[in-house]
């Protein structure tokens, strides 16, 4: 028995020639499915493109390409569950494949020594009277910078927890890598961070309400 | 806990029980603790000055944090050039990548 060009084209029931002419049920069925459920978070998208390529022309092509290989792999989306993790994973993906590199490997400390780190940040913020920077100082310009500066890993998972509110569950799944990974490193993130804001506000002569 | 965690610990004269809330205050905020972890911690805040002021600290950094996420929407003329090639693609939803959802 031969196979009919109908055969071969399988469930979608399409041939050559309507692929090049009217669109089948399951190509309409496709559409309406990428545009009801990608297409809305390509603002979410393009943010975290940004975070991640700190380049706004960067951030273009990531997106771009993260839109194309969505459409082009659409059969792989199972309906239901959550799309823009699914989005994050692919632009993530296409972000490091831009820059060749491997997925990067970094030197983890135990989450618990950055959480207990955390701590020692809090005890000298307090003892110079800074305890409350975050709530009386608007750090937001030196904390976009500080993000900025953080090694990719950290980055992201701060970017994916702290400010596009993923669980860690999901933020694993988009950094590929186990929930405690992400713990580790979203720890080490945050420690940083507070690290860095601490000395930015002693560079400005912060003057804490409390010091003591 | 390992070593370097309890020395440091001593360092900063804690208490057993401000050391739990140090170490497990950021899975407390978010919320990777169970119930019962979770009840034990905020009892022990609700009558530690110090671990209340350290909570206060680590609340108000995520706050500063999350606000970092701006209404900072995709260019007009990304969802253009996104329009064409995925037009170019056969996709037939490609005028609505022009359109904010």
């Amino acid at each position: 028995m031969s196979h009919s060009a109908g055969t071969f084209a399988g469930e979608s029931g399409m041939t050559a020639d309507d692929s090049r002419g009217d669109r089948s049920a399951a190509d309409v069925a496709r559409d309406a499915a990428f545009e009801r459920d990608a297409l809305p978070w390509l603002d979410d998208v393009y943010r975290f493109a940004l975070s991640l390529t700190r380049e706004e022309s960067d951030a273009d092509d990531v997106v771009q390409e993260t839109f194309l290989r969505a459409y082009r792999s659409w059969h792989t989306f199972i309906p239901g569950t959550d799309c823009r993790r699914w989005l994050f994973t692919i632009c993530r993906n296409v972000f490091l494949r831009s820059r060749e590199r491997q997925r990067p490997t970094v030197d983890l400390e135990d989450g618990e020594q950055d959480a207990v780190a955390a701590g020692s940040v809090f005890a000298a913020a307090r003892e110079k009277g800074y305890d409350d920077i975050f709530a009386r100082l608007d750090l937001a310009p030196a904390l976009q910078e500080a993000l900025d500066d953080l090694a990719e890993p950290f980055r992201s998972a701060v970017i994916l927890v702290d400010v596009e509110d993923l669980s860690y569950e999901s933020a694993a799944e988009v950094m590929g890598v186990p929930i405690g990974t992400v713990r580790s490193r979203l720890f080490r993130g945050r420690r940083l961070l507070q690290e860095k804001l601490v000395t930015v506000a002693e560079d400005l002569g912060f003057q804490g309400a409390g010091a003591r | 806990m390992s070593a370097p965690a309890r020395s440091q610990l001593q360092e900063l004269g804690l208490s057993a029980t401000c050391a739990e809330v140090l170490h497990h205050l950021w899975d407390y905020l978010d919320e990777q603790i169970t119930p019962e972890g979770a009840e034990r911690l905020r009892a022990h805040i609700a009558s530690c000055p110090q671990c209340r002021g350290y909570e206060e600290f680590q609340e108000c950094f995520l706050t500063a944090v999350a606000s970092l996420r701006q209404e900072l929407g995709a260019p007009e003329s990304l969802r253009e050039r996104l329009a064409e090639r995925l037009k170019g693609q056969g996709c037939g939803c490609w005028e609505k990548v022009r359109r904010k959802q």
